[in-house]
């Protein structure tokens, strides 16, 4: 059995603001730190990843910034904006919503008579 | 919104350090992933290309990148813009076809749409001008449909009737203007009082008249902007100052402003005296204003009972009706009817180069195919390949619009040359004038819709087709692609089947014109028209102490001018006439009775034209004397009255009896004198060269003395030569007396026959260009064929077919396709030319004729365009022919 999700369309944009959330990192950083979060379940494309946080930057809901990195070398790192940090928010309790409608769906059982 | 624009500028400016920053962040993201997985083990190569593996294309996250950013759709579109332009340049005889098809298509259409726009389309600067309406009075009995009312009649219709808010009463007229300088004979009108009101006029300077102001001992007096600008200068101290008009004095009380002259395109307007107005007895004008609920047809109506009402207590007024014609439509009654077969013409012109411009496009993207199928196997959309083909089709279209306004300026010009500035009035003997041609706003919005539109049209004809492509095939050497295929080659098949019928349509329209026009202008008018002057003298006998109130002397002082004018060297022969021919100058008829006859049952009447002439009359105009005598000086006011009648007037009354010595007694003035017939002239077309002549009475002048005639001369030399020296010979009789109305007479019959003239004209050249276009189109559809077909006449070739075969096989192919255009064309030139009887003179709409030889011409032409491309087919190597795959 996998342990392996498919991303649904749409939850990567929700993966980097949380990742972000948890302290400003650049491209390569979320990458590992979604990975990280999701115990290696959630596996992302590594091409789709940056128009994503190009989009999200254009949104107003990142920040980037070049900084150097820890081995001294130039790196973009993104980190929240207000904006940022209230659209996690509100996607994650819609998320959560969702989750437990869909839960309590699938978990109906035949009426008994 | 701001903050888009401001991303829009950053990223226009920005694009390349924006580039730079990504492709920075791209390869520190891919080093970082070779470093772990460096550290995990494999060697640094190793690490490298599995790093690179897994991120994928950078181009591609770059692509996808840059399309999120605002100004990436511009940019796209300005490297497509410059692909096209590439394009363009590659294939230049494509670009330059097609850009100088559409110019014409496009141009042509501006040009007519601007005429139309500007004769038929604009509204006078009046008030309310879509709801003034002409009233003209019929007699329908005596076969008069239009004659201008009487002053009692405007003031019955103004007390009687309800359908109108207001009614206008004019006559035209001319004075005599002197005391300041040479003597200026000036046009001018009398108006009832409540002209500014009427059509809302605010005089430029000064004021106009009051209501009140209905004497004439006001004598007061209103220039017009033109005339103020050329006797005056336009100076301001104008007002209140005093000219002399007719021998009397008047006032200046205001200027009208300058619009108002292509309505009425006089000199001065002066008020109607109530007295005078109730004695005005006819050929006044007389418009109403609508009352906004009420329609033409129920005004009509009214007026038709009231007409009844008034013919019971006016027994002048008896079998006369009124006709009701909105203003804006008769004025360009005379000009309808060829505008609207112009604008039919140049959009079939429009639809054969469209056709030809579509066949252009389809056979440049068949040699596209293999550029096509690249860009698709690499992953373009429809939607971007439908971009470039639409970008490069409007630019196109954009080019042929701007040449094709180019074009339109040109063609205005030169037709403006041939519009005349003044049209008549059909049935009512009066003129309109025309307002310029000019390109206005309008037409611009228009052409660059047509340009647009056809840019779209056209560049989704080579999508659709992409639709249908195999990109495999077309991808390998042999692409010929989907438009070989049957679908294509249906299209092409369909575009020369239309083109044919259209320029059909055309031809024939042509055809028939010119057979119409010249048969027209061959029209023997019952005079001779070559050499001939006119110009006419009036009077001048208003004024109270005015010579001229006596009509001996009136008489005598046009024999005198007579007599200088015959005395001047190339002058052949001269007289004077009441009313020029064809001049729509003036009306004059009447009612009359036969002496010797027995008088017409009641309720009817017989009623026939007047003219006043000197005897020489008729010598001069060459008008063959049939019976009896002409008149000679003797037939004066101390002798019998005399008439002559023409041959219409024979045959219409005197069916096979004789005229000669009969009398007649014509209710003119208080005395009827019994005048008798001493002779019977030839008949002449008064009122137009495709009319019937009407029956005529002439009367001599000195029995029968006007205010005002015309000299009609006949001179050895062209007409203008000897003008000077006939002007001369007429100020030696009296220096002051103004001439005016100087016209030739090829310049009158020209002005009767210009709607003809422009249909002819415009339709020729239309035509031309239309067959043209086809011919163009059937040679570049047959290329085309002939071109896909190589393979297979190599092939024949090989298996032993003639040159002549070939010859025979590519021509008959594409005759096959024009004969069904012809066809198609037939049925719809035997609909459409219909609609052209109101132009065509003694020639039938269906002349078996005409399209016969259209037809004949049609197939030749074709004939040879299909031939040129089916002899390079007869040359074709068959060994070179079946090495192409």
């Amino acid at each position: 059995m996998s342990t392996q999700a498919d991303l649904l369309p749409g939850t990567l944009d929700l993966l980097i603001l949380k990742a972000v959330s948890l302290g400003s990192l650049h491209g390569y950083g979320i990458l590992l730190r979604i990975e990280q979060i999701s115990r290696g379940a959630l596996l992302i494309e590594q091409g789709a990843l940056y128009p994503a946080l190009f989009r999200l930057v254009r949104q107003g809901l990142l920040k980037a910034s070049w900084g150097t990195s820890d081995n001294n070398r130039r790196a973009k790192y993104y980190e929240l904006t207000s904006a940022g940090r209230k659209r996690l928010r509100e996607e994650h309790e819609g998320w959560n919503r969702l989750v437990s409608a869909m839960g309590s769906a699938l978990a109906a059982e035949p009426e008994r008579s | 919104m701001l903050s888009y624009l401001r991303q829009l500028f950053f990223s226009l400016f920005h694009g390349t350090q924006l580039d730079a920053e990504l492709d920075e962040e791209l390869r520190a993201h891919i080093t970082r992933h070779a470093d772990d997985l460096e550290r995990s083990g494999l060697s640094r190569p190793e690490a490298d290309r599995q790093a690179r593996l897994a991120f994928g294309s950078p181009a591609k996250t770059k692509e996808q990148c840059r399309e999120q950013l605002p100004a990436f759709w511009l940019e796209t579109l300005w490297s497509d813009v410059r692909f096209a332009l590439r394009i363009f340049r590659k294939s230049h005889a494509f670009t330059i076809t097609a850009v100088l098809t559409l110019a014409l298509g496009i141009g042509a259409n501006t040009a007519i749409f601007s005429l139309v726009d500007t004769v038929l389309l604009q509204h006078l600067p009046l008030r309310a001008s879509n709801r003034l309406v002409v009233i003209w009075i019929s007699n329908l009995k005596n076969g008069w449909s239009r004659i201008g009312p009487a002053g009692q009649d405007y003031l019955d219709w103004k007390d009687q009737t309800r359908s109108f808010e207001d009614l206008f009463l004019f006559e035209h007229g001319t004075g005599t203007v002197t005391g300041a300088g040479e003597p200026e004979q000036v046009s001018g009108l009398r108006v009832t009082t409540n002209f500014a009101d009427f059509f809302g006029i605010r005089p430029l300077l000064g004021r106009c008249f009051r209501l009140d102001e209905t004497s004439a001992k006001h004598n007061l007096v209103v220039l017009s902007y033109a005339y103020w600008k050329r006797r005056y200068a336009a100076s301001p101290a104008v007002l209140d100052q005093a000219m002399t008009l007719n021998g009397e004095t008047y006032t200046i009380i205001g200027i009208l402003p300058s619009d108002l002259a292509t309505v009425f395109p006089v000199d001065v307007v002066v008020p109607f005296d109530n007295d005078w107005l109730k004695r005005a007895d006819s050929d006044l004008g007389v418009f109403g204003r609508l009352r906004p609920d009420v329609n033409l047809r129920q005004a009509s109506s009214e007026l038709e009972v009231l007409m009844e009402r008034i013919s019971h207590q006016r027994p002048d007024r008896k079998d006369y009706g009124a006709v009701l014609v909105p203003l804006e439509s008769a004025r360009v009654e005379y000009i309808r009817p060829p505008l609207l077969l112009l604008l039919v013409a140049v959009g079939c012109l429009l639809l054969i180069a469209c056709a030809n411009v579509a066949n252009l496009l389809l056979s440049h993207a068949v040699g596209r195919q293999r550029e096509i199928a690249a860009r698709i196997a690499l992953g373009a959309g429809i939607a971007r390949l439908a971009r470039q083909f639409l970008i490069e089709s409007t630019l196109l279209a954009l080019a042929g619009g701007a040449s094709g306004l180019l074009l339109a300026l040109w063609t205005t010009y030169v037709l403006a040359r041939f519009i005349p500035s003044r049209i008549p009035v059909p049935n009512a003997a009066d003129y309109v004038s025309l307002p310029s041609i000019h390109i206005s706003t309008p037409v611009l919005g228009f052409t660059l819709f047509i340009s647009l539109f056809m840019g779209l049209v056209f560049g989704l004809l080579p999508v659709l087709q992409s639709l249908h492509l195999n990109v495999n095939d077309a991808l390998k050497e042999a692409g010929r692609g989907s438009s070989s295929g049957p679908r294509g080659n249906r299209t092409r098949a369909t575009l020369v089947i239309v083109e044919s019928a259209l320029a059909f349509v055309l031809v024939i329209g042509a055809g028939l014109m010119v057979q119409s026009f010249s048969r027209l202008l061959q029209t023997n008018p019952g005079f001779n028209s070559d050499h001939l002057l006119t110009l006419r003298i009036k009077l001048p006998n208003d004024a109270k102490d005015s010579p001229y109130k006596e009509p001996r002397l009136q008489a005598a002082t046009f024999q005198r001018f007579l007599t200088a004018v015959q005395a001047v060297p190339g002058v052949q022969s001269a007289a004077f006439t009441e009313i020029v021919p064809l001049s729509q100058d003036e009306m004059d008829m009447g009612q009359f009775i036969i002496q010797e006859e027995p008088p017409p049952p009641p309720g009817q009447h017989l009623a026939t034209d007047f003219r006043d002439v000197t005897p020489d009359y008729f010598p001069t105009m060459q008008i063959p004397l049939l019976q009896g005598r002409l008149f000679t000086e003797h037939d004066n006011l101390d002798n019998p009255r005399v008439v002559l009648v023409d041959q219409t007037f024979v045959r219409r009354f005197f069916r096979d009896q004789k005229a000669l010595a009969k009398h007649l007694r014509i209710s003119y003035g208080a005395t009827q004198p019994p005048r008798e017939i001493v002779g019977v002239v030839g008949s002449v077309l008064d009122t137009g060269l495709d009319q019937q002549p009407r029956p005529t009475v002439y009367l001599p002048s000195s029995q029968s003395p006007d205010q005002s005639m015309s000299l009609v001369a006949r001179t050895a030399l062209p007409p203008s030569a000897v003008l000077p020296a006939i002007k001369n010979a007429i100020w030696t009789v009296d220096k002051d007396q103004p001439i005016f109305n100087i016209r030739p007479m090829d310049e009158i019959i020209s002005g009767i026959t210009s709607a003809q003239r422009i249909a002819f004209l415009t339709l020729d050249v239309f035509a031309l260009l239309a067959l043209a276009l086809a011919a163009i189109g059937i040679y570049g559809v047959t290329s085309y064929a002939v071109g896909q077909r190589v393979h297979e006449i190599g092939v024949r070739m090989v298996l032993g077919a003639q040159r002549s075969e070939i010859l025979r096989l590519v021509v008959f192919h594409g005759m096959k396709l024009v004969s069904v255009g012809v066809l198609v064309g037939l049925f719809a030139s035997l609909l459409l030319t219909r609609l052209m009887t109101g132009l065509l003179f003694s020639v039938s709409a269906t002349d078996p004729l005409t399209f016969a030889a259209v037809a004949f011409l049609l197939v030749l032409v074709a004939a040879l365009a299909c031939y040129i491309p089916a002899r390079r087919a007869a040359r074709v190597d068959p060994t070179t022919a079946l090495r192409c795959e």
